[in-house]
């Protein structure tokens, strides 16, 4: 499959002797914005954590331009350009914004001054408050650093976990505004969200994630068309 | 004013010596989660092999001082290796590893035991001469052991704070997984964290031996006051580690004057049990939100 | 069958084996030494009750022991208090300690508790040792705590009057009893409403918190209780050992009693002396290499919990377990 970027092929992965992920099988592909929906608690962060390697993968592949990633380390899965903007920033707190863009650029330091500058450019916010240290920073603000972060490592494939949790909807408005940009210059984007309606008609793909399993793919007007999805999986 | 000069400059010294061995000791903790209670040991062990290297190699006394550090270093490696990383993959890290140093320590202390026999040997490492301020005879060695304290100091600022290895440890202590998100490959972070520990642990030992004299239990109380000035600064803290380190020399120094050797220690104890009944993370540590 | 039940069967087992042992082999140095094994012993379960299920990191309970042995020499030599007196009275005073030590680690976590309870045992020792004020001149000058000589003379509990001979075995069984109560104690504890709060303060702090079951008061409870006992223990060591003195306070016996609980495994109800019963043997094993035994010791503790993160009893827990 030469359009696909990320292919997770029948991948399960759990935490010690729990699984969480039963045999999901879905593809990112390259240029798209693939969006992972689904009530929470049921698997989807976990599955961006083993994609990074943070969370076992125990059965299954995962393969990233064909080449298997499942069983490297999760520095060798960046260095692969697998890069993930994790869910609440987790951002480095008692660094400054300038720093914590640095170390997003930890595994792949080539072109740091033109990076830099694109993602000063793509958020200026981010510019002005340059010096300052992440942990004084607003929800919003800490929120696009993440994503800054995230771009300073270039890569392949970005993944972003909840990317409008806790945000106030103005503020979603422009952080969405900010991967739809990425996704129409042709970035490879996988999204999880809880909430599919947001991101349904920018989607892809969507595949909705129920208790550890694919309940549904497919285009994001489909998925608007069945309220009966949208209410017995999502909740709405 | 000649008592205050008198004061300060060995609050000073003592302050810059447990500067130096608290570095690493915050470090190690701050990243790994790890309490080093094979510290004292190692500090110990840089005290004799500095000896050994010139009254047996007959080795330049700088010569002398890093080869220790590089030993010492190594030691801070073996016990990544050994029990570090087999014990970060089972429950209880914190607890295991903390029996564990305390076992490699016995190991490390008998041997010099062993090895040098129980009796205090002088440390050749030593200037001669004095400072004269005002009516006050300060000791070089004091200023020297000042000297060296601050360079190493900046360097490790230097280290942690210019270079991307230095970011990528301080990354590490404050998220560990948002690091390795980045692609910092943290097994090596703790590895070298431990062998910076037991290098900075080597000079503090060569320093306090050259003051005091070189014997095998001589580690046990500088980790203990170490341990204290981390736990009042705030575990994980490293710049606070250091600001309390001077405080806390400059205080026992003060005590000692006014209350006598005897009663220093129990006085700073005091002080500190009052400090973390008032904060119980310290002064400047933040308490951690635990998110149930 | 119940778990309450298997806790009353090895009781019984064990305890009737110990009390077979000196008629069977009465040589005095196997006496002696089990008896200081029940000493340690004691020690041992009742730091288990903090260590283990309170999952408090205290390093004080060396310190406690002390506190007990010390009080009833003091007693003894100070105020001629009987031995039989004293050494409940110093039980008393360890309690107060004990509850002091846990007021002050209160709010403190996990590591912060280890490194508070090791300094103020080495405060304790400090003071001891430093001390060189004569307090009293009777036969020769003595300190308030004895110094480095430590004290002496403080009195018996009477067995040496009773059996000239034999005294040791009065005093084996005189162990072996006080140990025997530590351990019911022990079992009531782990398997009774304080062990269960411990338990849900350390599964789920924030649910049992929110159901009433308040960390401090629980603390301060199994810090008191725990004293108690350890400070009979120090005052029968020093009604058998004739002498009281800083070495109590060694960090080699903290190291030997550490390697007990660890290798032992922590938290449950015969960990701990399972963990002594192999160490006194490993000791017995190394006295021949003297200078080593410390070398050894060390090595043993870390080569253990590196291997077995969960001690000896984890490991039999988790065969028996592979069996069922």
């Amino acid at each position: 499959m030469v359009d696909a970027a990320l292919d997770i092929i029948n991948a399960s992965a759990g935490y010690s002797g729990r699984i969480v992920l039963d045999a999901i099988k879905l593809s990112a592909r390259k240029g798209e914005l693939t969006a992972i929906v689904g009530p929470n608690g049921h698997g989807k962060s976990t599955l961006l954590k083993a994609i990074s390697g943070l969370v076992p993968v125990t059965s299954g592949e995962i393969r990233l331009d064909g080449l298997r990633i499942d069983r490297l380390r999760p520095d060798q899965i960046v260095e692969r350009g697998v890069i993930q903007v994790p869910q609440g920033d987790l951002l480095f707190p008692a660094m400054t914004v300038h720093e914590n863009l640095l170390m997003g650029a930890y595994a792949n330091s080539g072109g740091l001054a033109e990076r830099l500058d694109f993602v000063f450019t793509l958020l200026p916010k981010l510019k002005e408050r340059r010096n300052q240290t992440a942990g004084t920073l607003s929800g919003g603000e800490r929120r696009m650093c993440g994503i800054g972060r995230g771009l300073m490592a270039g890569g392949e494939v970005l993944m972003l976990d909840e990317p409008s949790l806790g945000l106030a909807p103005i503020v979603i408005e422009q952080i969405y505004e900010v991967i739809f940009n990425l996704r129409r210059e042709g970035r490879t984007i996988l999204l999880v969200e809880e909430n599919a309606e947001r991101i349904a008609e920018h989607a892809d793909m969507i595949h909705l994630l129920d208790n550890g399993r694919i309940a549904w793919s497919g285009l994001g007007a489909e998925l608007m068309a069945r309220p009966e999805i949208v209410e017995t999986y999502l909740g709405v | 004013m000649d008592v205050l000069i008198q004061i300060v400059a060995s609050g000073l010294t003592l302050g810059a010596m447990y500067a130096v061995a608290t570095i690493g000791l915050s470090l190690v903790y701050g990243s790994l989660n790890m309490l080093n209670m094979a510290h004292g040991a190692i500090l110990t062990l840089g005290g004799y092999i500095c000896y050994a290297a010139i009254v047996h190699a007959g080795l330049h006394p700088v010569l002398a001082l890093l080869a220790a550090a590089l030993v010492c270093a190594l030691v801070g490696l073996l016990i990544y290796f050994s029990a570090a990383l087999p014990l970060l993959r089972a429950e209880n890290f914190e607890t295991n590893i903390f029996i564990a140093t305390i076992g490699i320590g016995s190991v490390i202390e008998n041997l010099m035991l062993k090895g040098f026999g129980p009796y205090p040997i002088p440390q050749p490492l030593a200037v001669d001469g004095q400072v004269v301020i005002g009516n006050v005879h300060i000791p070089l060695q004091n200023v020297f052991i000042l000297g060296v304290a601050i360079v190493l100091m900046a360097a490790v600022a230097i280290l942690l704070q210019r270079t991307s290895t230095g970011r990528a440890i301080r990354a590490t202590s404050m998220n560990r997984e948002a690091a390795q998100l980045m692609g910092v490959r943290v097994g090596r972070v703790y590895a070298q964290v431990l062998a910076l520990s037991g290098a900075l642990a080597a000079v503090s030992g060569i320093m306090i031996s050259s003051i005091a004299t070189l014997t095998p239990v001589m580690g046990g109380d500088p980790m203990l006051k170490a341990f204290i000035v981390c736990v009042v600064a705030g575990l994980g803290n490293v710049y606070g580690a250091v600001i309390a380190a001077i405080a806390l020399g400059l205080l026992e120094a003060a005590t000692q004057y006014v209350l006598g050797v005897r009663w220093s220690f129990a006085t700073l104890l005091l002080l500190v049990i009052l400090v973390l009944i008032w904060r119980p993370y310290g002064l400047f540590g933040k308490q951690q939100v635990v998110r149930l | 069958m119940t778990s309450i039940r298997r806790d009353i069967l090895i009781g019984v087992v064990c305890l009737a084996l110990a009390i077979a042992l000196p008629l069977v082999m009465p040589g005095r140095y196997i006496i002696t030494q089990s008896t200081l094994f029940f000493i340690w012993a004691i020690v041992v379960v009742q730091w288990n009750l903090v260590l283990g299920i309170g999952g408090i990191f205290s390093l004080a309970q060396m310190a406690l022991f002390a506190t007990g042995a010390y009080a009833t020499a003091m007693l003894g030599f100070y105020w001629k208090v009987p031995m039989l007196a004293a050494i409940p009275m110093a039980g008393v005073v360890s309690v107060a300690v004990g509850m002091l030590i846990g007021l002050a680690c209160l709010r403190l976590r996990g590591p912060y508790v280890a490194l508070l309870t090791l300094a103020i045992a080495q405060v304790m020792y400090v003071l001891i040792v430093n001390d060189t004020d004569c307090f009293t001149t009777t036969g020769g000058c003595m300190p308030l705590f004895g110094g480095v000589r430590g004290i002496g003379q403080f009195g018996d509990i009477g067995l040496r009057a009773l059996f000239p001979s034999k005294w040791y075995i009065a005093h084996y069984y005189v162990g072996l009893a006080l140990l025997a109560v530590a351990v019911t104690i022990s079992i009531v504890v782990i398997r009774g409403p304080l062990g269960l709060a411990f338990r849900a303060l350390r599964d789920n702090h924030g649910y049992a918190m929110s159901r009433g079951i308040s960390r401090f008061k629980y603390q301060l409870w199994i810090f008191a209780v725990s004293a108690f006992f350890t400070g009979i223990a120090g005052g029968f060591y020093a009604v058998h050992f004739r002498v009281v003195g800083p070495t109590v306070f060694s960090f080699s016996t903290l190291l030997f009693l550490i390697a007990m609980i660890v290798i032992g495994g922590l938290g449950s109800i015969w960990g701990p002396l399972l963990g002594a019963a192999v160490l006194m043997l490993a000791d017995e094993g190394m006295r021949e290499l003297s200078d080593y035994r410390n070398i050894g010791l060390g090595l043993l503790l870390a080569v253990f919990v590196i291997a077995w993160p969960n001690g000896l009893n984890g490991w039999l827990q988790r065969s028996r377990a592979g069996r069922d």
